[in-house]
Formats: structure tokens, sequence, C-alpha cells
């Protein structure tokens, strides 16, 4: 897709480190209904949690200076939630365990699972609930997020075998 | 990236909200390795599509994203735009060996697994052979010989349209237990809050058709339409007078941009909760029933999720 390198085209893997799923600590997440163009650090604690109050239809809080109405999302029974970052090549050390672990627990694989210019993925928080937010009302029950919530069970019944005849 | 470098809680380029299925955790105290990311293609498109591959349990999961304009993640003590929301559901790898299947029937021959599933553009297919119980999902699709002990395929329409057919029928009961509003009164029922539950068979049977049809080439949903004889999808419906989503055009500027999305308006809107300017066209799309899963997430699903 937007690969530059027509080479690696299909043939990059991109390991998740599985040790990382049980060390992941809880974070916590904000959906806001605004687009911030930015990725990085951003002072939430200072300005954003210790605004938030608990009004008589959800949570209150503003962001520049809008009125904000959340509600707690669960993440559906059955799945976890979990933050991700990718590493940069060059992370030396830790691909070395990883090739170190692959050599004891990989079982009968011909072929190694991981390549000299596969990347790698971490996750580095885990969340079952996160923050909804809507501008001056709450999202409530037919927000989209919701729909897309309910998505894991009907692709369940999706791609369920079928019985044979 | 420079993720990589900078090791801190907040400093980074690229973070993705993630929900996997709770088991993978429990089954990562066991394995060291095996789980990871890889493109394969898309049996519907054509694409190139990122897979999460279990090596471990053996499983496939496609990936989905949620995608709606203007949101934005607070992830502890940093912000991260997009709002995206990725979801890794179990894929049955059938869908994905019947696209090499009905490439290789060109010749009309039976041929050995090894030499149906080959791809110059994303060789990691061949992990779809190492997936377990193989012989019996492609008894599904296929027609079998064994000559000296090794097994010889050739896809079967036939075979193939049943076992779709199969599929349907168990999507359209996950549809009702979930009460996914599936039928044309979505719209009406803006009106008549007491119509919701009304949607027909033949609505499920679209609803369903369309949501498969987004795993299998398009000559093989429009063969399953005839098989299922669904009619033609009707000539959308004259749009009902449209007092309510008129309210939400009225607002300015500003206003339309940050409030469509919770205006009570639109609560009757179900799964069309998206630009008021949108709104007409996902109606038409709920009628026929066709590409129903992007009223799950957002337009451009597949594009963000090659950045991994």
């Amino acid at each position: 897709m937007e690969s530059s390198d027509p080479t690696i085209v299909g043939r990059q893997r991109v390991h998740l480190r599985p040790a990382t799923l049980r060390d992941a600590a809880p974070v916590t997440l904000h959906l806001l209904p605004c687009e911030v163009l930015a990725n990085r650090p951003a002072p939430v604690e200072r300005f954003f949690t210790p605004a938030i109050r608990q009004g008589p239809d959800g949570l209150q809080v503003s962001f520049r200076g809008r009125s904000l109405r959340g509600e707690e999302v669960a993440v559906p029974s059955g799945l976890a939630g979990y933050v991700m970052v990718t590493e940069g090549k060059g992370d030396g050390l830790r691909k070395q365990d990883f090739s170190e672990s692959l050599k004891n627990g990989g079982d009968e694989e011909q072929e190694p699972l991981e390549r000299d210019f596969d990347r790698f993925i971490e996750a580095t928080g885990s969340f079952s609930r996160f923050t909804l937010w809507g501008l001056e009302t709450t999202p409530g029950p037919d927000a989209k997020v919701h729909g897309a919530l309910a998505w894991p069970d009907l692709a369940a019944a999706i791609h369920a075998q079928v019985p044979e005849d | 990236m420079a993720a990589g470098v900078d090791r801190g809680d907040a400093a980074r380029a690229g973070q993705h909200v993630f929900l996997l299925p709770e088991y993978l955790k429990d089954t990562s105290k066991k394995m060291k390795s095996g789980l990871m990311f890889v493109k394969l293609i898309n049996p519907c498109s054509g694409e190139g599509t990122i897979y999460l591959f279990n090596m471990c349990l053996q499983q496939l999961f496609e990936i989905k994203v949620f995608k709606e304009k203007h949101h934005s993640w607070f992830i502890n003590q940093s912000v991260q735009s997009g709002g995206l929301l990725h979801f890794a559901t179990p894929m049955d790898p059938l869908f994905l060996l019947l696209h090499y299947f009905i490439k290789a029937d060109k010749q009309g021959k039976f041929q050995p697994l090894d030499q149906v599933v080959v791809d110059d553009v994303f060789p990691d297919c061949i992990l779809l052979l190492k997936l377990p119980e193989l012989e019996k999902l492609l008894h599904h699709v296929t027609e079998e010989k064994e000559i000296d002990k090794k097994k010889y395929y050739k896809y079967s329409e036939e075979k193939t349209l049943k076992w779709l057919e199969k599929k349907v029928h168990q999507t359209v009961a996950a549809l009702k237990a979930n009460n996914v509003i599936v039928g044309a009164r979505v719209q009406s029922s803006l009106f008549s809050g007491d119509q919701v539950s009304n949607d027909k068979e033949e609505d499920y049977l679209h609803y369903a058709h369309g949501l498969i049809s987004d795993y299998i080439p398009k000559e093989l949903s429009d063969g399953l339409s005839k098989h299922l004889k669904l009619p033609e999808p009707s000539t959308p419906l004259p749009n009902p007078p449209s007092k309510k989503p008129k309210l939400s055009d009225e607002p300015i500027e500003a206003k339309e941009d940050y409030t469509k999305f919770n205006t009570k308006d639109l609560k009757t809107e179900k799964k069309s909760s998206k630009m008021t300017a949108a709104q007409k066209a996902l109606a038409k799309v709920d009628k026929s029933g066709m590409k129903s899963i992007e009223t799950f997430f957002g337009a451009k699903s597949k594009k963000k999720i090659g950045k991994i």
C-alpha cells in the first residue's frame, strides 16, 4: 500500500511480541469528537482529567473552550484492548532476545518466521474501557463506534465453520 | 520511525489502538513468537491487505479499522490523531483459499494444494497451508481425487454456492441475535418508532449477502445472489419526507463539523449517523444490502493499516 520499496511489498512481516500482551500496563483512553492533528505527548492529566465532572447526563469536560459530554464504553466481552507501537529498525538487543526464544519455542517450522527485514510491534498499554466524548451531548447508543463494537459478534458468525451436509 | 529511539511513555509517532480476542493473551504464555501481521490478498478486492496470523494456534485473523471523521485519542499523557480503532477478528481461511482455487480453475484440472496456493506478490500465502484441518475445509468448495496417497483438488462452484448459502444463513441468525436493523425501514422508523422490528426475511438475506460479498469476488457474489434467488436490489424508495435530516443541515458551518455525530436528530438513523450530506447515500447502501461492513466502519478502512 504505502511501502516505498517494491521488493518489500507483501514480504515484510510485522511480529507482535506476545510477552508484551501480558505485561502491558493499563492506560487511560479518551476518544474525542474532534481531530487534533498531532501525535505527541500532551499534559492530559494537567488540563483534561481534573476538569472532568459527573453531570446529570453523563460526564462533562471542556476542551478548547467547547463543552463535551462523555460516557464510559466497555470493551465487548471476549476482547481485550491494547495500545501498540511499532519499533524502528535497529532495536538490536530486543531482536536478539526474540531470535533466541524462537529457537526454543519454534516447533517444526522449516522456514524461520522472522526474517532480517521484518519489523516488530509491541503492546505498550492495555485497556478494558475507554471514555467516548461527544460535543455538547453524550454520543449515546447510536454513536457509530457502538455499531463497530457489534462487529466482532457478526464476524464470528460470518467466519464460523458451517456444518457438513 | 522515531518511536524506537525514545522509549518514553508518550513520545511516539504512531500508537495503534487495537481490540484483540482475549485468549491471545492467555495463549501467549506458552508461546514466545508466532503472532505476526502479514500482507495477503484481499479475496474481494484483490488488493494487499493486512491479516494477523497466530502460528502457535494456527489461526487467521482479519483486521478491520473503525474510522470516523473528526476523532482523536488521548492515550495516557499523549494525543494520537485519527481516532482509529482496530479490530482483529477470526477469519475463515477458506475465503482466502477460495481465491486461489478460483484462479487455478482456469486451467480446469485437479492439482495438488501447494501448486494452487502460490503467489508471487504475496508469498506469505503459504502460511495458509499450515492451518489445521485444511482438507476438511477444502471439502466445502472443491472436488478432490487421491492418487498415490496424494490429494488433488479442483474448484467446484456448485459446492461453493452451497457453502456460501450456509454462511448467509448463519449470518442472518447473528444479525437477528444482535438486533441489527437491516431493512429500508431504518429511514421510515424516523417517523414511527415502532416499525423498527419489522425487518423482513428478505432484507436479512440481502444484508447477509452483502456482508459475505466482502470476502468473495464479484462474479461469485452475483452467482450467490442468483442462487439465493434474491431479487435485484430495488431502486431506492424516494427519500421519505426529510424533515428530521433537514434539521441537522441547518446549523452553521462549525456546529455542523462538530455536532453531527451526537445530534439527537440522528438517533434513529442507526448505522448511518455519519455526515448529514452522506446520509442519503448511506441509506441506499442499506437497502441494497451491499458493502454493509462499511456501515460498521469508516469508508477507508484499509488505508492506514498498511503503516503498522
